[in-house]
Formats: structure tokens, sequence, C-alpha cells
């Protein structure tokens, strides 16, 4: 018995002995095991939390809005472009993104930008308006001129659509931390990467509520989760983000961990685009930068951690303002805020601004023409993670109302023949400086689809005619403005084989008409009959030099526009003219910036003159006589008539295509109507695009042509009958513009010395012979 | 025995972590950091940069360069106006008085220089002139690519305005572009009739532009027509 227990005894300690030793090599091995994990774990730690920690897509920004005396912006702009960007209404506007308006005069705290060239202060800013134009600025010190910060209109994402603003601990506004640490984890400043006691009040405070209410990982715990981790929910994982919790707070500080979390937290999903950081939170659901938000609006941001779809608050505003105000009763609670400090922020409303300001849905047309470009000059990874910040020219304020005209002139319309559905294009730029200001890709400016801007290329018919025209003017010994031009029938060969007989658009021949009157009431056979005189290679190479590398063939239908162009192309052929002669690359990029400011790229102003500006003149004044007396005059019972404007309608055969393009001193527009089959529209140039264009340029309100000619133009008195030199009191002489040594000679004055009625009869008829050329 | 074994981990682990880690330091290098539009916005601490294009009070003349006859420059003055009412801002803004809008900012003393006043339709605007002084300022440091900026700014409100392209075209041969200096002192020209000395300044311009693109006979035609100019 007693051996018996011995035996089992020293059994008992050969076990303990045996087993001891297996369980300190099993402990050892484990322990290594357990080392070389939280070697491997810190150094994963370390190597995403020390480099670059996010990639962020390149942000593209339209022109900053420029204030000073005599600018043309109406209140009503200069208001919708604050709304824009999120400014708020207040009783006086003393900080910034605040805007308060009395009658006439609108005070505005600008919230400051560094551009590339300098910084913009944040400053009080007071503007006076009269009518369309800013009467004057008044602000700190003599303040001459003031910017705006430009609107951010988009993003360049990656296929994962990854997507925040970063920012800093310090640009947090206030309560933003504390509600954030008295939702998501009290103990934050205190444990050390978990927190035990952080667990059990979780436990407690959701058996209290009868749900969910609080979550017992940390801050830091979520930081590792989203920044480490995949989302699959395992003990091992669980375990893994304890371990790396701990170590990420074993070497960063509390600021450090805080900042990036506030950084990388997911907060929403916009179409394909996830919505992370506090930093676009803030401008995805109030437009308004971080810094800017208020107690209420802070509340349900951090309320919003928990669940960004369950309480998002444009779908479900009623529980997201439950779980604002929830937010705000624990920070009273805890005495962070006063009770009435509580009460006012519940009572107001969940003010989540109105969807889709800076996605990149907002100018689908625009973006797409800045992605092509950028594409040529940049990697895509470039362009997706590296932060750039690319400065364009796009002008909202005319972009609305572009998109405006647009799309009230097809309602207005209706659809084409058949019940099909119109479309149309729109691209308007300045005038002087070639930047695209506005485009519309399509009936509906949102869809991102079909660019027909960019991309449908069509015959232009009639908009041809200018460099048929200007191709003539060149040769001011043999023509100018009053040249009589042969509007009869004519057939020639077109191609080898086939005749062509091309008609005008009246059925009707006129004649011998004055060049002038054969451009403004677009005259098919003149315009043939001028081409042909003048060459067709030699006018397929005039619109090379206005800017287009078209490549046609130099057939005769050439010259009524038979060859295609896009309405951006045409708009570079129109830009020349606009601009005196001078060719400017149609720009929409100003420049592209790195993320710390150091310019990447900058597309400086260029021009090359390839027309002599006295020529250009003699063909605008053709122009101009399209809108006043020709086919263009329709745009006048949009425009008040002191506007000088020059333009030209287009029309293509069996009226598939509706074209117009004009200009302004400051501003030029093209506009096509036409169906995406290719079909009949039943309009022509001045009954579809044309009505487009007015529209626009009625809401835009443009500065009219400049009527003094430039060195190289002569004014002379002619008899529009004769073409010959005139006196300004013979009566029916007109005054004409000529290229300086080409005018002809002042002919004798008329005085009634003898009796006048045989010359008055001659001068009636001479009327009667003008009359009739105008409408 | 069991509290060793925990002791030896802890302690394993500690060394192991320390050896891994870097000693506590912050080693965070975040790049993206600035890209933050927000950033940007803040403003309230900024203290504003001269590149504010205020015309400050001592600053009150803006000196653009147009060359004298000998084909060197010279320093013609023009004025801003003087200064435009700085209001009270909870107060009603009084009507502005005539004479203080920028638009009508002509001296009221000529400047005493010979054939170095403007003509009275030389005379800028408040914030093309502005925007000049800001150009110069940029020019003086160096800062070319700031200084063409700021000068297309200035073209953007003031498109035909033929004194900003004479400083684009300048800034543009610093720059190294002859042959853009030469179309944009051709495209001032185009708006510069009845202005003899601004002609004159952009025909040299030219021939400089010509000169460096060696184009010899196109800058002697260019001097010659500079010449004829005054």
């Amino acid at each position: 018995m007693g051996r018996k227990r011995r035996g089992r005894a020293a059994k008992k300690a050969g076990f303990w002995k045996r087993w001891s030793g297996w369980i300190f090599k099993l402990g050892l091995v484990a322990l290594v095991l357990f080392g070389g994990l939280v070697i491997y774990l810190d150094a994963v730690v370390q190597e995403k939390f020390s480099g670059k920690r996010w990639a962020v897509p390149a942000k593209v920004y339209a022109r900053p809005l420029e204030l000073f005396a005599g600018q043309q912006l109406s209140k009503e702009d200069f208001l919708a472009e604050l709304e824009a960007l999120g400014y708020r209404t207040a009783q006086a506007a003393r900080s910034p993104g605040q805007v308060s308006v009395a009658g006439s005069r609108v005070d505005v705290h600008t919230r400051g930008f560094a551009f590339s060239e300098g910084d913009e202060p944040a400053q009080h800013v007071s503007v006076r308006f009269d009518g369309n134009q800013v009467a004057g600025l008044a602000g700190h010190g003599n303040l001459v001129m003031a910017r705006l910060e430009p609107l951010m209109i988009g993003g360049i994402y990656p296929a994962h659509n990854e997507d925040r603003v970063l920012i800093q601990l310090q640009e947090s506004p206030p309560y933003l931390v504390e509600s954030l640490v008295a939702v998501e984890d009290r103990e934050f400043f205190q444990h050390f990467g978990v927190s035990p006691k952080g667990i059990l009040r979780a436990a407690y405070v959701n058996m209290k509520a009868g749900g969910v209410v609080q979550g017992g990982s940390t801050l830091t715990q979520q930081l590792v989760k989203n920044f480490y981790l995949t989302s699959e929910r395992s003990l091992l994982r669980k375990a893994n983000e304890a371990i790396m919790a701990v170590l990420l707070e074993l070497h960063y500080s509390k600021e450090d961990i805080l900042e990036a979390y506030l950084n990388e937290v997911f907060l929403g999903q916009d179409g394909r685009r996830a919505v992370h950081g506090f930093g676009l939170a803030s401008q995805y659901y109030f437009a308004q930068p971080l810094r800017e938000l208020e107690l209420h609006q802070v509340a349900l941001l951090v309320g919003m951690v928990k669940g960004p779809s369950f309480y998002n608050p444009r779908r479900q505003p009623e529980r997201a303002k439950q779980r604002r105000d929830l937010v705000i009763g624990m920070l009273a609670e805890q005495g962070v805020i006063s009770e009435q400090h509580a009460q006012t922020a519940i009572a107001k409303p969940l003010d989540v601004a109105a969807r889709g300001r800076l996605t990149d849905t907002s100018y689908p047309a625009f973006m797409d023409l800045i992605k092509r470009q950028l594409r040529e000059e940049y990697r895509d990874e470039d362009l997706t993670s590296e932060g750039l910040r690319i400065f364009t020219s796009l002008d909202p304020v005319l972009q609305n109302k572009a998109e405006r005209a647009v799309e009230t002139t097809l309602k207005r319309l209706g659809p084409a023949p058949g019940d099909v559905e119109m479309e149309s294009a729109m691209v308007v730029t300045s005038a002087q400086t070639g930047e695209v200001l506005a485009l519309v890709g399509g009936r509906d400016p949102r869809f991102s689809g079909f660019n027909r801007a960019l991309d449908a290329s069509r015959p232009i018919g009639s908009l041809v005619k200018p460099a048929v025209f200007l191709t003539a003017l060149e040769q001011p010994q043999r023509y100018s403005l009053i040249t009589p031009i042969d509007d009869s029938p004519i057939t020639l060969e077109a191609e080898p084989g086939k005749t062509w007989t091309p008609q005008n658009y009246g059925r009707e021949s006129h004649g011998l008409v004055p060049l002038h009157v054969a451009l403004s009431r677009s005259y098919n056979q003149a315009t043939v009959r001028l081409g042909i005189d003048v060459g067709v290679p030699e006018v397929l190479k005039t619109i090379e030099r206005m800017g287009v590398q078209h490549g046609w063939r130099p057939y005769p239908s050439m010259l009524l526009g038979s060859g295609p162009m896009t309405p951006l192309q045409v708009t570079d052929m129109y830009q020349t003219l606009a601009n005196g002669g001078f060719n400017t690359p149609l720009r929409s990029i100003r420049s592209v910036l790195a993320p710390d400011g150091e310019p990447l790229g900058r597309y400086p102003f260029a021009v090359q003159q390839r027309f002599d500006s006295a020529t250009i003149y003699l063909m605008q004044e053709a122009m101009i006589r399209v809108m006043t007396e020709g086919t263009g005059r329709s745009a006048y019972n949009l425009i008040p008539s002191t506007v000088r404007l020059a333009g030209k309608t287009g029309t293509t055969n069996d009226l598939r295509d509706s074209w117009f393009a004009g200009y302004s001193q400051d501003l030029l527009a093209v506009a096509w109507l036409g169906r995406d089959d290719n079909g009949a529209t039943r309009l022509t140039g001045a009954t579809g695009a044309l009505q487009v264009w007015s529209a626009f340029m009625r809401d835009a309100h443009p500065q009219g042509l400049s009527a003094t000619p430039p060195a190289g133009v002569d004014m002379a008195w002619i008899d529009p009958l004769t073409g010959q030199g005139s006196d300004p009191s013979c009566p029916g002489s007109i005054e004409e513009p000529f290229r300086k040594g080409f005018a002809p000679l002042p002919g004798p004055g008329c005085r009634p010395l003898i009796d006048t009625e045989t010359v008055k009869d001659g001068a009636n008829r001479v009327l009667d012979v003008i009359r009739g050329w105008l409408p | 025995m069991r509290y060793e074994r925990f002791g030896l981990l802890a302690g394993c682990v500690m060394i192991l972590a320390g050896c891994a880690g870097t000693g506590g330091t912050v080693p965070v290098v975040d790049a993206g950091r600035s890209v933050s539009s927000e950033e940007m916005r803040v403003g309230a601490g900024r203290q504003p940069v001269q590149q504010q294009p205020v015309a400050e009070p001592e600053e009150s003349s803006v000196v653009v360069m147009v060359p004298d006859d000998a084909g060197g420059s010279r320093a013609i003055e023009s004025y801003p106006l003087d200064g435009q009412p700085s209001w009270p801002q909870s107060e009603p803004q009084p009507a502005q008085q005539p004479s203080q809008q920028p638009a009508q900012s002509a001296p009221a003393q000529a400047p005493a220089s010979s054939n170095g006043a403007l003509q009275g339709d030389e005379q800028l605007d408040g914030p093309v002139l502005a925007l000049l002084t800001v150009a110069r300022d940029q020019e003086g440091r160096g800062d070319l690519g700031s200084a063409s900026a700021s000068l297309e700014r200035a073209m953007r409100i003031a498109p035909r305005e033929p004194q900003v392209l004479y400083r684009l075209a300048q800034v543009r041969l610093a720059q190294g572009d002859a042959a853009q200096a030469e179309q944009l002192a051709q495209r001032g020209l185009a708006y510069a009739a009845d202005r003899p000395t601004l002609q004159a300044g952009l025909w040299n311009l030219i021939a400089e532009a010509r000169d460096k693109q060696g184009n010899r006979a196109g800058a002697a035609e260019a001097r010659e027509r500079a010449r004829v100019q005054l």
C-alpha cells in the first residue's frame, strides 16, 4: 500500500517532471513564435504609419472668382458661387465662410487660399453691386481686389475609389475630439491601446440601452482595424488587432493616432467613391471646410462613425438626427458642454448640403476634357494617389448658364421628327485668352457618357464660310467687303465623274451681291463661286491656319461645310477670329501643383499671329452683319441691340445639324443641335443652335465688340450700288471699312444745285436695290 | 515558476518589441499632408503676404517700364487711385464718390517727366495696376513663373491692355521664350494704336526677341519701326 502510494506519488512526480519539461519547452516555442509575430506586426505597424499613409486622388478646381470694381458679376451669381462654396448666411460676416446680405451689398468673410503665385488672405470684403456689375469693394485698408477660394469640382479617382481630404489635428473644429472620445472611446487618453475598462463600460451601457450603443474597441483598435486589417471577423484577427494597437501606442503619440483616425475613418459612400476622413466628410455632407463646423454638425459626423449608411443623413434624416442628438446628450452628460448649449444644438436642423457638389458628376463633360489632357502628361498612379491639385479655367457661373440655355431651349423646341430626342453640345471660351469657361456634352449635363462637345464630329455646314471669305479678304487687291459676287446657279465637277449643283437655302438666286451680303445671308452659290475663285486648297489651308487640322480632301463641297468637326474644333477655329487673327490653343488647365505647392506644370498663355488684324476686322464686320441683318438677327430678340456681336449660322443637308458659332468682346460660344442617330431635326442653324446661343448670351451679359478699327483699316464713304467712292453728303452713301491703301478715292460731294428729281429717282432705285438686300 | 515564466515572457516581448522598434521616436513623414484644401483655406492666421494685390499707401505709384528714345528702359509712372474709402464694416456704406472710383484713377498731378506721362487712355485700372505691381515684385525676386501667372491674371481682367501684354512679353523673354515674347508684343501692337511710346517699346522688345532667335534682319527692321514711332 505504502509502496503503492509511494509508487503512485513517484509516478506523479515523474509525470510532472516529464510534462513540466515539455510545457516549458512548448512555452519557449510559443514565446518565440509570439515574439516573431510581434516583431512582424511591429514592422507592419511602423511601415505603414511612418510612410505616406494614404493615396490621395488629385483634386480639380474651378477658376477662383475675382472681385474688383467694374467686374461683370451680378449679385445673384455671386451669391450662387458663395453657396456652392458652402458659405453660410450670418447676421454679420465675422469668421471665414460667412456671408451677410443687405440690399445691393454683400459682406463676405473669405476663407483665404494658397495660390501658386501667392497667398490670398482670409479677409472681410464688402461688395457693392450695381446691376450686373461690381460697383465697389471695401475691406481692410485700400482693397483693390480680392479672390475667393476656387470651387473644387471633382477629383481623379483610382479604381478602388477611396477619397479623402487630409486634415491636421489642429484644423479640427471645437468638440470634434471631445465628442469622438466621448462616444467611441472614453479612456482614449489613458489607455495603452486596449481598454478592459472600456469593454466593461460598453457592455454595461449597451445592456442599459438595450442595444449596441457603444463599441468596446478603442479608437486605436478601430484605426488598426481600418488601416491594417481586413474586415474579417475572427478571434485571431481580434488578437492581432489588440497587439497592433498596443504596438501603435508604444511608438506614436496619442495626437498622431488621433490625427490618423480622423483621416482614416469611413464616413459614407458617394456612388463608387468611398468617403474617408472627417475632412472630406465635411465637404461631402456640409460643403464646408471642417474647421468651420458647429457643434450640431460635428455631432452628426461623430454619430455616423458607428454606421455611415445606417445613419446617412440624406437617406435617413430622422435616424441620423436621433443619433446626433444622442451624441450631443452624451457631451452634456459628461460636462463637456452646458445643458443649454446642448438644447440649442439639438434644436438645429441637420443642415446637410444638397448632393453632388464636389463629386466628379457635377461637370462630367469638363472633367472629361481635363482628364484627357492630364492623361497625356501624367501617369495614372500619379493622378490618383499623389495628391496633386489641378487648377482649371471652368467658370461655374457661366457653366450653369450654358446648361440652362441648353436645357430650356431643348425643352421649348421639343423632340425631333419621329419623337426622337434631340441632343446638344456647347463650348464657351474666353474670346481673348482661349480659356474654356464652360462645356456642355449633352442635353443632360449631369450625365457622364458620350461627350458630344469633344466627340460628336459632324459636318459644319455654313460655319465653314468665314474661312472662304477670309481667304478672299486676304487678297485686298481683289476683294473688299463690297466686291460684287455672283450668286447665280453653278454646276461643277465635285469628285471625278460626279457633278455638283449647290443650291441656296431658299432655292433662289440673287444675282450680283456685295461680298458681305453673300456671307450675312449665307448664300451658297455666291460662296461656292468665291471659293472656286480663291481655290479650294487655299480655303482648306486657311482653316488649318485658323487652328484646326482637319485632313479634308479638297472637294468643292468642302466650301459649304461637308467636312466634319467637333464643337471643340469649331471653337478652336472661331477663336482665331474672335482673337483678332491670333491663334491661341484652347486651354482648360492653368496649373498643376504638387502637394507641397510646387508647380509641376504651368500652361502659359501662348499666341501666334496667323492673320493680319485688319483683315480679321473686315471679316468680323461681315459677321456682325450676320447678326444685325442676316441669318443671325433673331439673337437680338433676346439680347439688347446695343451689344455688338459677330457670328455665323450653320445648317447641314436635310436639316441634320444645327450650328451656331459667335462671339462678343469677352465670350466665344459654339452651340450644336442634332441627333445621335444623325437623323433630320427640322432645324436650321437659326431656328435651333442660335436659340441656345442667344439664350446663353442673354444670361451671360457679354461685352459688345469694340467698334474701333485696328491700324491698317481705312474707313471710306462709298456708293453701295457702284462700289465707287462717294461722299457723306450723297444720299444713300455708306461708310465701309477697307484695308489700308485699298479704299476707293472719295467721290465729289452731292449738292442739290440743279433739279434733283431724276437723281432722286435714280437714288430711289438704288435704295430699292439696297432694300432688296435687307431683310 | 509560473510567475517566473510570465515574467520571462513579458521581458522577452519587451526586448523584442524594443529591438524591432525605433526607440519610441515618431518617424512620421506625412507626405500627403498639405494636399488638403482645408488647410489651404486656413486663412485666419495667415499674414497678408506682400503679393497681396492691395495698393499700399507707400506704393501708390507703379512704375511701368517703357523704353525711351535711346532704346533703353526708363520708368513711366502711372498712379493708381488715391485709395478707396475704407468703410467701417458694420455701418451702411456711403455712396462712393466718383473721384474715388478705381476706374477713374486719373492722377490729379500728372507725372513730371517729359514724355513719360501716360496718355488718357493709358491709365490703368486699380486691379490691373495692382497686379502689375505684384508681378514686378515677383520678377524682382526672380520668380518669373509667379510673375507670369500674375500678369495672366491681369490679362484676364483687361485682355486688350497692351501694357499688360508688354510686361508679359518681357517676362517671356526673361524666361527664355523669345518666340512667345515676339508674338505677345505683336499682339500688344494690335491694341496699341495711337500710343507711339508704347508702340516703340513693343517694337524694341520685338527687336530683342528676334535677336535672340537669330533673326538679325528682322531685328533691324523692328528697331527701325521703333524709331519711326517716336
